[in-house]
Order: C-alpha cells, then sequence, then structure tokens
C-alpha cells in the first residue's frame, strides 16, 4: 500500500525524518519496501501570470502567450486550448529546466516564432494524470510569479510503499498506519484535521440495535452553512443476514455539485495511485486511504423503494457493476438491494445504475462491516479484487463505522457544497462480541528467553488501545480494540509486547538441542551418496518441473496414467511426471541443440503414480542419460554407447555399496531399445535397466544419434543397502596367484559374460576373476564369429599352487568352453 | 694329439673374449643394444657360451683350472656388464634431467567429476550448518492435502493468507475441504508430518520442491524451501535468534550484521523475517558509498533471507502436543534465493534449464 510520509505526520507528529520513521514501522511489522520523494525535481518551474495572449502568426492551433515568471516577460508558444485570459496564472518551466520524464526545456523557434521555455499541464510536472490541457492556478490561490511551483501548489511528501501482511486490516489506512507510529515513538496519536479545508462530523455513536439512529455532530472548525440542514429522508434498512453483514451505516449528503476535485486532494490521489475522477468519488477514495475503511456512495435518485436491503443473491440473480460487465451471483454471494433490485456487490463493487454520476445531487453514504470471509468467497468467486474487497475480507473496524460516516459525510459536503443531514442509520444486526484476552507477563518472558514486566506489558497493551479488564503482576486481562482482528490469544499479545518493544531487544541464545538417536533417515543418506558418487563418476546434477505435458510423456512412450493437475499453468505442465526420462532428455537435447560435445547428466527425482488412496505413490529416482561423445585424450572422441551406461553405473553403485553391478537380458521399458539394453541386477536383485533409447522414441525426443540411459530405483537400492550393511573387512590372500589366459574362436551368439560366468564355474572355486582382455573380429576370424579372451587369476587361499594344479583346472576350463560353447581354443 | 690344441683354443678364446668384451660393450648406445652385444657372449648361441661347450673336451687335469678361469671370466663379463648398464641409465636419466622439458601444457588425462546442481549444493552447504547443531533431516510428500498444507498449519479458511501461495490441486480437488490434494506450497507439511509421528523433543530440517502458481521474471512454478523446526520445553525466541544469526554467519560471512523484523506467518506467532547485511555491497564493512549504490539492497544495506517465529499454540494444538508444556520455533527460507544470492545467478529460470554451461560453473 502507497502511504503518505506528509499525511502520516498530519495525523500524528513525530519527530522522525522519512528514513527513521520507515526504519520503525518496518522492523514493527509494517514493511517499508521503497521510498520515494516528491515534489523535489521541479526546479526551475515556477508560477507565471498570463500578460497577453495572442493566436500563432502562422499555426492555428497554437497560441502565443507572454507570461511574467516573476523576473522577466518571456514568449511562449502554448499548444493547449485553455490558457487563461491575462492575469491568469500557469505553471511555466524556465528555459533549462528538466522535467520529471527527462525533457529538457529550451528556447527553440515553433513556426518560426521564437519560444522561451513551457507552459506545462500536471502530466508533464508528474503531479497529477490530466493530460489534455496546461494546469491553471484556481483563481483564489496565493502564489505570486515566480513561486517554485513545489511551494505554490505544496507538494513535497514522501511516498511510503508499505508490505502488509494480511493480519493487519487496521493498517490498511493512514489513521491506523498513524496509531501504530504513535504506539511506536510513544506518542498519543488522536485523530486530528487532516489536509485540506476540511469539515469534520462526529457520530454521536450509539451501539445498540434497538436506536438505528446516530447524530452526525459538526466537529472542530466545521460551521452549520445552513439554517435548515436537510433531514434523512424515510429510508429503512433491512440486514437479511446478520452474520454477513453485521453492521450497516448510512449517511446523507443534500444538494452536492459533481466537480472536478481541488488540488490537494487529486495530487494526494494521484501520489498514491488513484486516479482523480469527481469531488464525490475522491472523497469516498480518501475516506478509504484515510480510514482504511471502504465506503461507498450511492445516487439517492437511482434507489428504489426508499429501502435499502442486504440480502444473499438469489441463484444466478445478476447486476452490471461498475466496471460495466454484468455479473451473476450465487447463493453465497451477499448483495446491496434497493426496493428492487440489486445496486452493489457488498464490500467488492458498486453497481452501474447507481453510481455517482455529473448529475447526482444528493449522495447516500454506505459504511458497513461485513464478514470478511463472505467478501472473499464472492471476490474470488467474480475474479474481482478491489481496494474495497481486499479490506473488508481482511477486516475492517467494526466500531469505526459511525466515525468514518460522519468524516465521509463531512468531506463530501465540503467538496461539494452539500449539506449533511444530522441524522443518519446506523443498523447493527449482530453486534461485536468484544472478546477478553489473559496475558501471563511470566508467560511472555518465558517464551521470548527475555525478561517481560507487567509494567511494561500493560504500557505496551493500552497504547495500542486495549481495554485493561484486569491488572496484576501474575497477569493481565485485556481486550484488544475493534480494529485488531488479528489479537485472539495470549501469544498475539505477547507479539505485541515483543513487537513493539523491538525484536532486536531480546537477546540472543543458543538452543539445548537433542539430536535423534537415528539420525538422517537412511532414504535420505541413499539419495545424497548416490548424487555424490554420480557426480564423481563425471555427470552433471540437473533439476527438472515435476510437471510435464500428457504429449511429454506419450512421445517418451512413459506412463500416461498420471496425476493431473485441476488448475495447470499451462497445457506444457499439467501432469506430474510419470518417469524421469522426458526432463532428463529434454536436456539432454537442448544440449545438443547448443552444439555441446557431449551432455553426461543425472537426475534424482520423485516420479508420481496414482494410487488407490488420496495421495500418489511418489517414487524416487536416478536417472542418467548419456548424448555426444565420450572425451579421449587428444583428439579422440567416440560417441556413448551402452557400455558407457554399465560403466557409470558400475562407478555410481560400486562407490555407494562397495559393489559392481551385474547387467542382465531381461525386459525393459518400452522406451528402451530393444537389442541395447537390459535389466541391472544388484547382489542379483533387479535394481533398474540400461541401454540406448529406442530410435523411434529418440526421434521423437529430437535427440541427435544414440543416446544412452538407465534408471535406478531408489527405494530398491536403499533397501539392499539395508541387506547389506556395512563393508567387511577380509584377510588379505596369503598365497600367491597365478594366471592363465584362454583364447576362444566362438560363435557370436554366445555372450562373453556367460562364457566367463562358465568359466569361472568350472574352476571349482580356484579361479578368483575371469576377465575380458581381448576381443576381435573381422581378419582372419569367420563371419558371425569372433575371438575372445579371457585372464583367470588362480589362487587357493590354503596353499600355494602348484603349475600341475593348474595345468589341469585350466584344461578343464578350455573343455567347458569348447563342449558348452563350441569353441575352437587358440 | 688333440689335447694341447683344445687347451690353447680354451684359454685364446677366453683371453679373446676378456679383450673384446669390454670394447664391444662401450659401442652400445643404450640397453637393448647393449643387451644384444652381451648377448653375442653370455646368450645361448654366444662366443663365452660356445667355448664353454668345449669344456668336456678339455684334459681332466687341466678342467678345473680352466673352468675356474671360465667362471672368473663371466663373473667380470657380469660385472663390466652391470657397470655399462648402469652408465646407460645414468646418461639416459642425465640426459633427461637435463635436456629438453616434456610439454606439460598437454591436456590431462583422467576422468572429470561433474558437478552438483547449485540448489543441492546450497542445501548441503545449509544442512552441514544444522546438522552440526544437532538437527535431523526429515522428508515428505510433493503431493499433499490441503489440511496439512493449510488447516493444521493454523492458516484460517477463506483467509487472504493463502493468497500467497496460489496452489496447484491435483484433477477433482479444488476446494478447501482438507482432503484436498495439492501440491505442498511450502516445505511446513513436513513440520505437521513429523509431529503427528513422533513426540518432542524434536530438531528437523527438511529441504524439497515446493509449488506455486507463479510464473514470471522472479518466480518459478517449482522452487525449493528448507523448513526447520525444534521444539522441546522452553524453547525461546532468543534461541531462534541465536540459531537463525549463527547459521547465516555461518553460510556467508561471520562479519554480517542480523536483524528480526515482525511479520506474520500462520503457524507462528510472534512471526517475524529475518534481515542480514546485503552481500553484495558487502554492507558490514561500511563503505557507505558501495552500499548506497547498491542495485540489489536498494542502498538499505539489507537484504530479507529468511520468515521465522515461534509455533504457533494453534499448530500444536493440531498435533496434540500441549501448547503450556511445549514451545518451539520454526523458520523457512527459499534455497534458490540463498543459491542466486551465493553464487551471483542473475535470473531464477537458468536453475531449471538443465544447460551443461551452466550447471558445469558450480
Amino acid at each position: 500500500m502507497l502511504v503518505s510520509y506528509r499525511w502520516l505526520q498530519e495525523l500524528c507528529p513525530v519527530e522522525a525524518d522519512v528514513a527513521e520513521v520507515a526504519r520503525r514501522i518496518s522492523l514493527a511489522g509494517l514493511e517499508v519496501e521503497s521510498i520515494e520523494e516528491k515534489g523535489h525535481n521541479l526546479a526551475d518551474v515556477v508560477v507565471a501570470e498570463v500578460r497577453a495572449k495572442n493566436p500563432h502568426p502562422k499555426r492555428d492551433n497554437l497560441t502565443l502567450v507572454r507570461v511574467f515568471d516573476g523576473e522577466d516577460e518571456l514568449d511562449v508558444v502554448c499548444g493547449a486550448s485553455n490558457v487563461p485570459e491575462p492575469g491568469g496564472r500557469v505553471l511555466f518551466a524556465r528555459p533549462g529546466a528538466v522535467l520529471p520524464n527527462g525533457m529538457e526545456i529550451a528556447a527553440r523557434k515553433v513556426g518560426g516564432v521564437e519560444s522561451s521555455g513551457m507552459i506545462c499541464s500536471e502530466a508533464e510536472l508528474a503531479i497529477g494524470s490530466d493530460a489534455e490541457g496546461i494546469f491553471v492556478m484556481a483563481p483564489d490561490s496565493e502564489p505570486l510569479p515566480g513561486a517554485p511551483v513545489a511551494e505554490a501548489l505544496d507538494l513535497h511528501d514522501f511516498i511510503l510503499d508499505v508490505g502488509l501482511t494480511p493480519n493487519r486490516p487496521d493498517c490498511l489506512g493512514h489513521v491506523g498506519i498513524a496509531r501504530e507510529i504513535g504506539v511506536l515513538f510513544g506518542v498519543a496519536y488522536r485523530p486530528r484535521k487532516a489536509a485540506g479545508p476540511r469539515k469534520a462530523f462526529t457520530a454521536e455513536a450509539v451501539f445498540e440495535t434497538s436506536q438505528p439512529t446516530i447524530e452526525l455532530a459538526p466537529l472542530w472548525d466545521s460551521v452549520a452553512d445552513l439554517d435548515d440542514p436537510p433531514t434523512l429522508p424515510e429510508i429503512s434498512v433491512e440486514i437479511e443476514n446478520g452474520d454477513r453483514c453485521p453492521r450497516y451505516g448510512a449517511a446523507l449528503v443534500s444538494g452536492v455539485r459533481v466537480a472536478p476535485s481541488p488540488f490537494w486532494l487529486r495530487y494526494r490521489l494521484h501520489n498514491l495511485g488513484l486516479r482523480a475522477l469527481s469531488n464525490v468519488v475522491d472523497a469516498t477514495n480518501l475516506i478509504l486511504l484515510e480510514w482504511g475503511h471502504p465506503i461507498h456512495g450511492f445516487d439517492l435518485d437511482h434507489l428504489r423503494g426508499s429501502k435499502v436491503v442486504v440480502r444473499l443473491a438469489k441463484d444466478g440473480e445478476r447486476m452490471s457493476t461498475l466496471d460495466g460487465v454484468e455479473r451473476t451471483f450465487s447463493t453465497d454471494d451477499l448483495l446491496i438491494c434497493d426496493g428492487e433490485r440489486p445496486v452493489a456487490v457488498a464490500g467488492v463493487m458498486g453497481g452501474l445504475d447507481s453510481e455517482i454520476r455529473e448529475e447526482t445531487k444528493d449522495v447516500l453514504i454506505e459504511c458497513a462491516y461485513f464478514d470478511p470471509r463472505s467478501i472473499r468467497r464472492t471476490s474470488r468467486r467474480l475474479g474481482l479484487h478491489t481496494d474495497s474487497s481486499h479490506r473488508f475480507e481482511r477486516g475492517v473496524d467494526p466500531e469505526a463505522v459511525p466515525q468514518v460516516l460522519a468524516s465521509a459525510a463531512g468531506l463530501i459536503a465540503e467538496l461539494g457544497g452539500g449539506a449533511v443531514a444530522t441524522t443518519a442509520i446506523d443498523r447493527i444486526a449482530s453486534p461485536r462480541e468484544a472478546r477478553t484476552i489473559r496475558l501471563r507477563p511470566s508467560r511472555a518472558a518465558q517464551l521470548l528467553g527475555t525478561p517481560v514486566s507487567a509494567e511494561e506489558s500493560l504500557r505496551i497493551l493500552k497504547s495500542l488501545g486495549c481495554s485493561i479488564v484486569e491488572q496484576g503482576d501474575a497477569e493481565i486481562i485485556a481486550e484488544p480494540p475493534s480494529w485488531r482482528p488479528d489479537l485472539q490469544r495470549e501469544v498475539d499479545l505477547i507479539e505485541e509486547v515483543a513487537r513493539v518493544r523491538g525484536y532486536d531487544e531480546i537477546p540472543t541464545a543458543v538452543p539445548r538441542v537433542h539430536p535423534s538417536e537415528t539420525g538422517t533417515p537412511g532414504l535420505v543418506k541413499t539419495v545424497d551418496a548416490l548424487r555424490d558418487a554420480a557426480v564423481t563418476a563425471g555427470l552433471y546434477e540437473a533439476i527438472n518441473y515435476g510437471f510435464v505435458s500428457t504429449e511429454d510423456l506419450r512421445k517418451a512412450r512413459v506412463s500416461t496414467d498420471a496425476v493431473r493437475l485441476a488448475n495447470p499453468l499451462s497445457e506444457e505442465r499439467a501432469v506430474m511426471r510419470t518417469s524421469l526420462l522426458p526432463g532428463l532428455t529434454g536436456a539432454a537435447a537442448r544440449a545438443q541443440r547448443h552444439g555441446a560435445s557431449a551432455a553426461t547428466l543425472f537426475e534424482i527425482a520423485r516420479t508420481f503414480e496414482p494410487s488407490g488412496d488420496a495421495l500418489p505413490c511418489e517414487r524416487t529416482t536416478l536417472a542418467i542419460a548419456l548424448a555426444g561423445q565420450r572425451r579421449g585424450w587428444i583428439g579422440g572422441a567416440d560417441p556413448f554407447d551402452v557400455y558407457d551406461g554399465k560403466g557409470v553405473l558400475a562407478a555410481i553403485l560400486d562407490r555407494v555399496f562397495g559393489r559392481v553391478p551385474e547387467v542382465v537380458p531381461g525386459e525393459v521399458p518400452a522406451f528402451m531399445h530393444p537389442k541395447r539394453s537390459a535389466v541391472v541386477t544388484l547382489e542379483s536383485r533387479p535394481v533398474g535397466f540400461v541401454g540406448e533409447i529406442h530410435p523411434d522414441v529418440a526421434d521423437d525426443l529430437e535427440l541427435i544419434g544414440r543416446v544412452v540411459y538407465a534408471e535406478l530405483d531408489v527405494a530398491a537400492l536403499y533397501g539392499l543397502a539395508e541387506e547389506l550393511g556395512p563393508p567387511q573387512a577380509q584377510g588379505l590372500p596369503k598365497f600367491p596367484a597365478v594366471t592363465r589366459d584362454i583364447a576362444m574362436l566362438v560363435r557370436e551368439e554366445y555372450s562373453a559374460g556367460e562364457i566367463a560366468g562358465a568359466l569361472a564355474t568350472a574352476s571349482k572355486g580356484l579361479a578368483e576373476s575371469v576377465s575380458l582382455f581381448d576381443l576381435y573380429r573381422g581378419g582372419q576370424i569367420p563371419e558371425g564369429h569372433r575371438s575372445l579372451a579371457f585372464r583367470v587369476t588362480y589362487r587357493d587361499p590354503e596353499a600355494t599352487l602348484t603349475d600341475k594344479q593348474v595345468d589341469k583346472v585350466h584344461a578343464s576350463l578350455a573343455k567347458v568352453a569348447r563342449d558348452r560353447f563350441e569353441a575352437t581354443i587358440r | 694329439m688333440a689335447e694341447p690344441d683344445a687347451v690353447q683354443t680354451f684359454e685364446d678364446g677366453l683371453n679373446e673374449i676378456r679383450g673384446a668384451y669390454g670394447d664391444a660393450l662401450r659401442g652400445a648406445k643404450d640397453e637393448p643394444e647393449l643387451r644384444l652385444i652381451n648377448g653375442r657372449y653370455v646368450g645361448p648361441q654366444g662366443e663365452l657360451t660356445k667355448l664353454l661347450k668345449l669344456m668336456p673336451k678339455l684334459p681332466a687335469d687341466r678342467r678345473r683350472e680352466l673352468g675356474q678361469a671360465a667362471n672368473a671370466l663371466k663373473q667380470e663379463i657380469q660385472a663390466t656388464f652391470d657397470a655399462a648398464l648402469h652408465a646407460i641409465h645414468r646418461g639416459a636419466r642425465e640426459a633427461e634431467l637435463t635436456g629438453p622439458a616434456l610439454d606439460i601444457t598437454l591436456p590431462g588425462r583422467w576422468q572429470m567429476p561433474g558437478r552438483l546442481h547449485p540448489i543441492t549444493r546450497i542445501r548441503n552447504e545449509v544442512l552441514e550448518i544444522f546438522l552440526s547443531l544437532g538437527f535431523d533431516i526429515a522428508d515428505g510428500p510433493e503431493v499433499e492435502l490441503y489440511e496439512n498444507c493449510f488447516d493444521k498449519l493454523g492458516f484460517p479458511p477463506d483467509h487472504p493468507a493463502t493468497d500467497e501461495h496460489d496452489t496447484f490441486f491435483i484433477q477433482g480437488n479444488r476446494s478447501q475441504d482438507p482432503e484436498s490434494v495439492l501440491l505442498r506450497t511450502q516445505t511446513s507439511t513436513i513440520q505437521i508430518r513429523e509431529m503427528l509421528k513422533r513426540q518432542p523433543p524434536l530438531a528437523i530440517v527438511s529441504p524439497g520442491a515446493v509449488y506455486r502458481r507463479d510464473d514470471d521474471a522472479t518466480h518459478s512454478p517449482m522452487f525449493f524451501q528448507l523448513e526447520g523446526f525444534l521444539v522441546d520445553q522452553d524453547v525461546t525466541f532468543a534461541e531462534l535468534k541465536g540459531v537463525l544469526t549463527l547459521f547465516l554467519r555461518r553460510l556467508f560471512d561471520e562479519h554480517i550484521s542480523v536483524r528480526f523484523r515482525a511479520s506474520y506467518f500462520p503457524f507462528v506467532e510472534p512471526g517475524g523475517e529475518v534481515d542480514m547485511s546485503c552481500v553484495f555491497c558487502r554492507a558490514w564493512e561500511g563503505d557507505r558509498g558501495r552500499t548506497a549504490a547498491c542495485r540489489v539492497c536498494k542502498g538499505t544495506g539489507w537484504m530479507e533471507i529468511l520468515g521465522c517465529g515461534m509455533i504457533h499454540p494453534v499448530v500444536f494444538e493440531n498435533v496434540g502436543y500441549d501448547p503450556e508444556k511445549y514451545t518451539g520455533f520454526a523458520f523457512g527460507m527459499g534455497l534458490d534465493r540463498i543459491a542466486m544470492l551465493k553464487y551471483g545467478i542473475p535470473n531464477i529460470k537458468l536453475l531449471y534449464e538443465n544447460d551443461v554451461r551452466f550447471l558445469s560453473q558450480f
């Protein structure tokens, strides 16, 4: 909310500059997000008197004006049509002036005539929004030619942008913030006359349901203009739903003349982000900004049936609101109606038919208290968030109704030249229930960690406007003020004590923490370990959005039975991912488009699958994508293939579990290459898959070349980790190993892994390892065959092997190769 | 008879070999050549080997004497060879040590590690601090129930406090019904889940992805938060201040100032926001000119970094704790924002584009 420092100072003067005020209220919870100075950037713009006014010799639409700027008479060419007659005063930018929009004023020729300066409009000086014509000083205003505009129009101010939290509706007006400043600076806030020639009224409030009228009495310097003030016509106010509208007040100002507002009011609204419209509308806006209490003006002539009825809408009932939109209501929407039809959406926006217009004479002012939840629901349903709904849904001060009504009536009468009917309506359908709250200073001290005395608590609560019902050292019973709906229980009062005193006054301490005996959950540890291992293995971590499009899932051939959002931002992000494939390969495809030679990515994140329960099944998966080329040392580069995927998985799993995975034939997802992918097992348990992406899928995903993809099921890995437990040390071998090689020519369909496994088995436990060290095709090797060479490391843990023993075993391995794999031993 | 001839031949042979061997070796440039030459004498077809094959033909009475002579030559040759080999090794080493340097500007050769995502990196930095203070990590689902995300955290129904939580609902759920299913808008849901599951004392931090319907220059519809809370008897606001001040100083700089401002979150009371010295103009160093010109803190010297407060008694009531017995504090931070501050990341969108050129910077 934009706030005028000047206005705050009028309401509650404190001896502090704007920066200090901003700092103090920020620390107390009214966060000042920016401060903008006003009226300081208009050097060389002065009041000037028109001395002569002649048509431009060459251009029809221009006027040649001679002005006196307090020092010299100058000729200026002006394009506006509202140049006043000689004697009138205007705002004149001397040559050399720089306007707020950056325009530099210089003497120049316009249509062959020398023009020395510029006569300005409000908009050009950024002091208003009127760009139609030049600004003309009011005839009865005082400033003489030569007076700087900032002084002549009293422009100086600071505008604070205050970010208000939703618990402080009381600060949605200047009065509330001034009251807060009073509390923080220890100055008693008293409502006082604010800017402008304000008549003020006060309400002789009678807060009884049985007495629906109040007297509005002139206050301060107001004088009764009329010997015979108007009387409130017989208007009945009926509240059908007292829970939705606990209080409704109405006052009448008769005989107003709708016209533009005086400059001070327009300037204030302009600075606070509202557009000046007409005196009556501007007055309601000023009251809104002052009291934070929205009011609404009806043209009495357009209220039918001398009646105001506050009721819930009928289903499908319609009305056009001020913005010209016809709206349809539900039975949960509260309407203000006249004797025949709706005239306003309660607390949200007025109706088009009864709005204040130029010919309006009699203004019926509404000031009410509506149930915040009701207003919020209607505002949300209509998608209509207004200055009014913003305040009502947070909760205005129900007790302020008479005073706001009186204030509004006085201002409208002053600006519009009307008269206030001294009787007004104040209908209370559902009286506010006062609540009392107990505050134990000892509890406050315990919660804050610093001593809190009863005296100080009492002082602070009183300054906030609490009524003290009981007071003692052990406890204080207080009734919070009607404008603080947020004060509900003891802890709220404790916050008030801490806040007013300042959080800075609370010392810092180190808590006694009881760490749990279980520590970080195993799954979290497993995820972290996998992440670190993946990075160590050379992969870059990606983080993708959890939502994707159905099309993404379809293209990736993964499950489209997905958790769907009711209100996605776009179709691109409409369903929760069922696989990490679309996100990760999307990143890989982007890297390829950028011309990256390699993208080696991984992601550990959740996928979501609908389950029978309320919440879907969230599964944590590690996915890996390798696209592009594995870099050799210098120059050499080979495209990634399935063995890179296998290798990186081995590196990761070996790092985390101390075990190398097996990759075995098995069922893989449809998006994987049917002949170039396989299942990954660890300790014979399936934990994922690895391979190349199916070429058709890769095309659909706009991937270039063969892209390797792997997934590991993190929950399965974690379960396994739990079973395996920590590594257990083994004794080092006491006896030497003997290595022998066996090379064979074998048909392609026998896999190397299968042969190595068979050789190991055949060794009767003597082979410590069987590893492939050479693979050769072509040349002398017949078609459909390949040459494989294995190195077998033999070791007997209990004795030194003799050559004879080894020869014997090695021969049995050769036999197995020949018999089972039709191998030719070479 | 051939005897004297055999003896003569043998002796001449030994002498010849003795004379020639040293000279022959001297011609060798390197070890292979040296071994080649050596082989000509002591290899299977070598001169000395051949000579020794004559041994049986020698007269028995001379055999012992001549055998000894041959052995002596063998040892001599071995010693000469060793010396020559050593000289060649030495020479090669000298040449390497004094000769031209290797081109060490050629690229290194190893599998380089990848990188953690900056959000993970900052998460780890933050976690490390809290783990050292004795906090545990907890986790919870990203798809949640309305009641865990709002009701139990004390958000009143139809209240503007939910305005900042523009929520993604799962299809078929769009109401404030407690059973409504949504994407969690805050990691505070884990507070509720952990408190429902366990009894105080609790000291927990929970990082995770959260979702809000904001997507513009400064907002991402998915982002990361880290929530922390401590519940015990007699936990105080002073301790909240102590923990967060310590945390921020460790994370950013031990010299920064930290200030607490009153603020509002439905699940804490008193609630606050935490500002720290601007880390861009290094406000704590007191260079006023630099701070005045700082666009990040707009000259104030402060930047907002955390939300916090004492856990609201209504939250304790909602999870079945006695608010008269237990107190606690909670705090939350945006990991994206902290990563952006700490690593100078100019735009939140970079975090989710996964451009390798970006990822490789962390």
